[in-house]
C-alpha cells in the first residue's frame, strides 16, 4: 500500500484556483503553462483566460453546476482504482465487448468514415507522378482510422449539445481527415528514424522509395495538410492544430534523451505520451468543437476529453507491447524496449527492481537487456500499475463527455472509451 | 545549468566564426573550403560562391541598414531551443563522414550574407517599400523601420521553411551508401538529426504562420512548401538528390523547376507579405511577380556563372544553356550529353558557338526588366532602390 502511495506521488499536483492538491492530470499544468507562455496571438489570449479559470477540473465543475458527483475521481483509492480496472480485463468476453464497442461507434459515422480513405487518396491526388505514388501508399484503407473516428463521433455530439443536429459540417470533416493525414506523416517520418522495415503489413516507405524519398514526402504530406487547414478559414482552429505539429516534433525529441531522476523520468515519459499521442487527439476534438459553434468550456472539454483518451491509449499501446503476440498485433512486439524506450511498465517495475535503472539508461543497448526487462516487468506489478493509470485517464474522459448534451453519439464514445482498456491490438 | 551552456553554442559558434572573418578579412567561402562536389544539390542554389563579393556586400549590407536588421533573420527562438542546440552538439559525430547536415550547418552559421537569407531580406524590402495599404489605420506604434511585426515573422519563416527543406533534402540512402561516405551507423545517426532538425524547423514555421491569424497567408505558404517537395520528383533529380537531366526536356520545363524549387516560396512569400499590410490584389500580384522573376534571373545567372568562368565542376546538367541546347539542338545534345565520359570543354564551347550563352544573358535581362518594372507601383523609396539594386547585383553576378 505504501509503495502505492508513493508511485501515485508523481500525479499529485495542486489547484492554483482552489489551492486543493488532487490526484490527476500533471500534464493538464505543464500544456496550458506552455501554451501560455509560447503565445502572444489575440486568438490564445482568449483561450489562456479560459484556461486559467478552469485550471481544476472542478473548479470547472462547479462552474458548469454539475453535480458533486464527479468529485469521487480524485479520492480514489489506488486499491480500489486497481479493483475496478482488474474487474474488466482479461477474458475472451471484455474482448468483444471492445470490438463491439468500436462496430456501434464505426456504426454511428459510417457514412463518414467509408468516404475518409478516398477523399484523403483526392487530397493526394495533385500530383500524378512517383510522388502522388507514395503519398497515397499508406492510404489503402486498411488502417484502424481510430483518431478520425474519434473526432468525427466528437464532432456529432458537440453539434448534437449545440444545436441538437448531429450533421457533420465538411470543416469539420475535414479535422478529421488532417487528423489521418497527419498521423502517416508523422508514421513516414518515424519509420526512418527508427530504421523500421514494415507499416500497416507492407514494406515501409524507406524501405521501398528510400529514406530521402520518405522524407520528402512526409513533408509534402504536411504541406497539404497545412493547405486543407487554412481553406477552412479559421485562425483559431489553425492556431490548435499547429500546435499539434509543435508536439509531436518535441515528443520525438524528448524520446531521444532519458532522465536520471527516477520522478523526472515519469514526468518525461508522461509528457512525451502527451506530445506525441494526446495532443493531437486533444486538439482535434477541441477544433470540432470549435467549429460546431461551441462555447470556450465546452470545447475545452473536447480538448480534455481528447486528451484523456490519448494518453490512455498510448498507456494501453505501451502496455500490449508487453502483453499480447506478435500475431495479435501486426507488428514486432517489445518494439519500444528494442528501441531503447522505457514506456510505463517497465518505470513501475523499476520502483520494485531497481536493478532496471541502469538498464533504462543505457537504453537496453546490451547483449539480454531487452530480455531480463521483459522477465523483472512480469514479475513486478508494473502491468497492473500502468492500467489503473490508464483507467484513471479513461475515468476522467467519460467524466467529461457528461457535461455533453447525453445522445446516441455520446453515449457510444462513453462506450469506447470505456473499453479501449480492454482493447488486445 | 546544463541546458544554459548548451543554449550559447549556436551563438557563440556564429559570433566567432563573424569575428575571425573580419580579422582575417577573407570572404566566409575562403575560410571554410569544404570538399562538397557531391553535395551541390544540398547547397544553396543561386549567388553563394559566385559573387563579386564587394559589389554584392555593398547591397545587401544596405538592404540591412533600410530594414532596421543588422545580421540574421532566422528565428532565433528556433536557433536558442533545446532541441537545435542539442543537435549543433551531437553534430560533432558526424565530422569525417560525407553526411549532408555537416555541409548545410555550416552554410547556415557561415553564410548568413550569400544567399541563404536573401528571401528573407527581399521580403522585408518590399514589406517597407509598399508601407501600409493606402486608408489603412495605422500609427508609428504599429510599425519598426517601417515594416509590421508580422512582416518581419514572414520573413523569418520564409527563411525557415528554405532551410528545413536544404535539410531534409540532405537525408541519405542508406541502401546506396559508399564506404567512402562514413560508417552506417554514424550516417543512420546523421539522418536522425536532419530529419528531426527539419521537422523542427517546420513545425516552427507552421506555429509561426498560425500566430499570423491570416488562412490566406498559411495556405500561400503551405503551397511553397509543396512546390518545393514535388521540385525533387520532377526528374531533375535522381533519387539521391544530384542534378539529372531529363529526357526530351525543354525550357519551359526548365521554368516550371526553378518555379518549383526557388520561385514559389519567393513570390508567394513577396504576396503574402503584402496581404499582410492588407494591399490590393493587384499589389499582391505585382509582389508575386517580383519575386518570381528574381528567383528567374538568380537561378539563370548562376547557371551561366559557372560556363562563362569555366568552372566545369560547378556546372549542373540542368542548367538553363544546356537544356537549351537539348531542346533546340538534340542531335548535337544526344552526341555530347550522352557519353560515358563527359567532355565539359567541349560542350561549354558549343553552348558558346551555337549562341546559347549570348540567349541565356538576354534572358537574365529580360527577366530583371520583369522584375523590376513590377515594381513601378511603389512610390520611390530607399527601400525601393534597394530592391531593384539587388536585382542589377543578382543579373551581373
Amino acid at each position: 500500500m505504501a509503495a502505492s502511495r508513493s508511485r501515485l506521488h508523481v500525479l499529485l499536483l495542486s489547484c492554483t484556483r482552489c489551492s486543493a492538491v488532487r490526484l490527476g492530470q500533471p500534464l493538464l499544468f505543464d500544456q496550458q503553462y506552455r501554451t501560455i507562455s509560447l503565445s502572444r496571438s489575440s486568438t490564445f489570449q482568449r483561450c489562456f483566460r479560459t484556461i486559467r479559470q478552469t485550471t481544476c477540473n472542478q473548479c470547472l465543475d462547479h462552474r458548469l453546476q454539475s453535480s458533486p458527483r464527479q468529485q469521487e475521481l480524485f479520492q480514489i483509492e489506488p486499491s480500489r482504482a486497481y479493483h475496478i480496472s482488474s474487474s474488466c480485463s482479461g477474458s475472451s468476453r471484455v474482448e468483444s465487448s471492445n470490438d463491439a464497442a468500436v462496430q456501434d461507434s464505426y456504426r454511428l459515422v459510417e457514412s463518414e468514415m467509408s468516404t475518409l480513405c478516398d477523399s484523403i487518396r483526392h487530397e493526394l491526388s495533385i500530383n500524378q507522378g512517383e510522388l502522388g505514388t507514395i503519398v497515397r501508399y499508406y492510404f489503402d484503407g486498411t488502417g484502424k482510422a481510430f483518431r478520425p473516428m474519434v473526432v468525427m463521433l466528437m464532432a456529432k455530439a458537440c453539434n448534437f449539445h449545440q444545436q441538437t443536429e448531429q450533421l457533420i459540417s465538411d470543416s469539420q470533416r475535414n479535422i478529421a481527415m488532417i487528423t489521418e493525414m497527419l498521423h502517416t506523416a508523422t508514421l513516414i517520418h518515424d519509420d526512418v528514424i527508427d530504421a523500421s522495415d514494415s507499416r500497416r503489413g507492407k514494406d515501409s516507405i524507406n524501405l521501398v522509395w528510400g529514406q530521402r524519398k520518405a522524407i520528402l514526402a512526409g513533408d509534402y504530406i504536411l504541406s497539404i495538410v497545412s493547405t486543407i487547414l487554412a481553406r477552412i478559414g479559421n485562425p483559431e482552429v489553425v492556431s490548435i492544430m499547429s500546435q499539434v505539429v509543435e508536439d509531436l516534433v518535441r515528443g520525438e525529441f524528448m524520446q531521444l534523451g532519458s532522465k536520471e531522476d527516477e520522478n523526472e523520468r515519469f514526468k518525461h515519459y508522461l509528457d512525451k505520451t502527451f506530445k506525441k499521442t494526446a495532443s493531437m487527439l486533444a486538439a482535434s476534438c477541441q477544433s470540432v468543437a470549435v467549429l460546431g459553434g461551441c462555447n470556450d468550456a465546452i470545447s475545452h472539454i473536447a480538448y480534455q476529453y481528447g486528451r484523456n483518451l490519448g494518453i490512455a491509449f498510448q498507456l494501453v499501446d505501451d502496455l500490449l507491447d508487453f502483453v499480447s503476440s506478435e500475431q495479435q498485433m501486426g507488428k514486432p512486439t517489445a518494439a519500444d524496449l528494442k528501441l531503447g524506450l522505457a514506456t510505463a511498465p517497465v518505470l513501475f517495475a523499476a520502483q520494485q527492481y531497481p536493478e532496471l535503472n541502469p538498464l533504462i539508461m543505457r537504453r537496453f543497448n546490451q547483449e539480454g537487456d531487452v530480455e531480463t526487462a521483459r522477465s523483472l516487468v512480469a514479475k513486478s506489478d508494473g502491468i497492473e500499475q500502468t492500467k489503473i493509470l490508464a483507467s484513471e485517464h479513461t475515468k476522467e474522459a467519460v467524466r467529461l463527455l457528461q457535461h455533453l448534451t447525453s445522445s446516441n453519439v455520446q453515449q457510444a464514445l462513453m462506450r469506447l472509451t470505456q473499453e479501449l482498456l480492454t482493447r488486445q491490438k | 545549468m546544463r541546458s544554459q551552456t548548451n543554449l550559447l553554442v549556436p551563438l557563440m559558434v556564429r559570433s566567432c566564426m563573424r569575428e575571425s572573418q573580419r580579422l582575417s578579412g577573407c570572404t566566409s567561402k575562403q575560410l571554410l573550403t569544404v570538399s562538397d562536389k557531391n553535395y551541390d544539390s544540398v547547397r544553396p542554389m543561386g549567388i553563394l560562391g559566385f559573387s563579386k563579393p564587394s559589389e554584392w556586400n555593398k547591397v545587401v549590407s544596405d538592404a540591412e541598414r533600410i530594414v532596421g536588421y543588422p545580421t540574421s533573420f532566422l528565428s532565433l527562438r528556433c536557433l536558442l531551443s533545446d532541441e537545435l542546440s542539442n543537435v549543433a552538439l551531437q553534430m560533432r559525430k558526424l565530422v569525417g563522414t560525407r553526411h549532408p547536415l555537416l555541409q548545410t550547418a555550416k552554410d547556415m552559421i557561415h553564410d548568413g550574407k550569400h544567399g541563404l537569407q536573401t528571401r528573407g531580406l527581399i521580403v522585408l524590402l518590399l514589406s517597407k517599400a509598399a508601407g501600409p495599404a493606402p486608408g489603412m489605420d495605422v500609427t508609428e506604434h504599429d510599425m519598426v523601420s517601417g515594416i509590421f511585426p508580422s512582416q518581419r515573422s514572414l520573413a523569418e519563416i520564409t527563411e525557415i521553411v528554405h532551410t528545413a527543406n536544404l535539410i531534409h533534402k540532405g537525408v541519405v540512402n542508406m541502401a546506396d551508401l559508399m564506404p567512402a561516405d562514413g560508417a552506417p551507423g554514424d550516417m543512420e545517426f546523421g539522418n536522425k538529426m536532419a530529419v528531426l532538425s527539419g521537422d523542427f524547423l517546420l513545425a516552427s514555421a507552421c506555429t509561426g504562420l498560425a500566430d499570423l491569424g491570416n488562412t490566406e497567408v498559411v495556405e500561400l505558404i503551405a503551397g511553397a512548401i509543396g512546390d518545393l517537395m514535388e521540385a525533387e520528383f520532377t526528374g531533375f533529380t535522381d533519387k539521391h538528390g544530384n542534378p539529372t537531366l531529363p529526357a526530351s526536356v525543354t525550357f519551359s520545363d526548365w521554368l516550371r523547376q526553378i518555379y518549383l524549387q526557388s520561385g514559389s516560396l519567393l513570390a508567394r512569400s513577396c504576396q503574402a507579405a503584402m496581404k499582410l499590410a492588407s494591399h490590393s490584389t493587384e499589389a499582391q500580384h505585382d509582389a508575386y511577380n517580383y519575386g518570381l522573376n528574381t528567383a528567374y534571373v538568380q537561378q539563370l545567372s548562376d547557371d551561366l556563372a559557372a560556363i562563362t568562368k569555366g568552372e566545369y565542376s560547378d556546372i549542373r546538367m540542368t542548367a538553363a544553356p544546356i537544356i537549351m541546347l537539348q531542346e533546340e539542338k538534340p542531335d548535337t545534345a544526344q552526341a555530347l550529353l550522352h557519353q560515358d565520359k563527359l567532355n565539359m570543354k567541349q560542350i561549354v564551347s558549343e553552348l558558346h558557338s551555337s549562341g546559347l550563352v549570348v540567349e541565356c544573358r538576354k534572358l537574365c535581362d529580360d527577366y530583371s526588366t520583369k522584375a523590376v518594372s513590377a515594381l513601378t507601383s511603389l512610390r520611390p523609396s530607399d527601400a525601393k532602390t534597394a530592391l531593384i539594386n539587388m536585382v542589377h547585383a543578382i543579373r551581373r553576378i
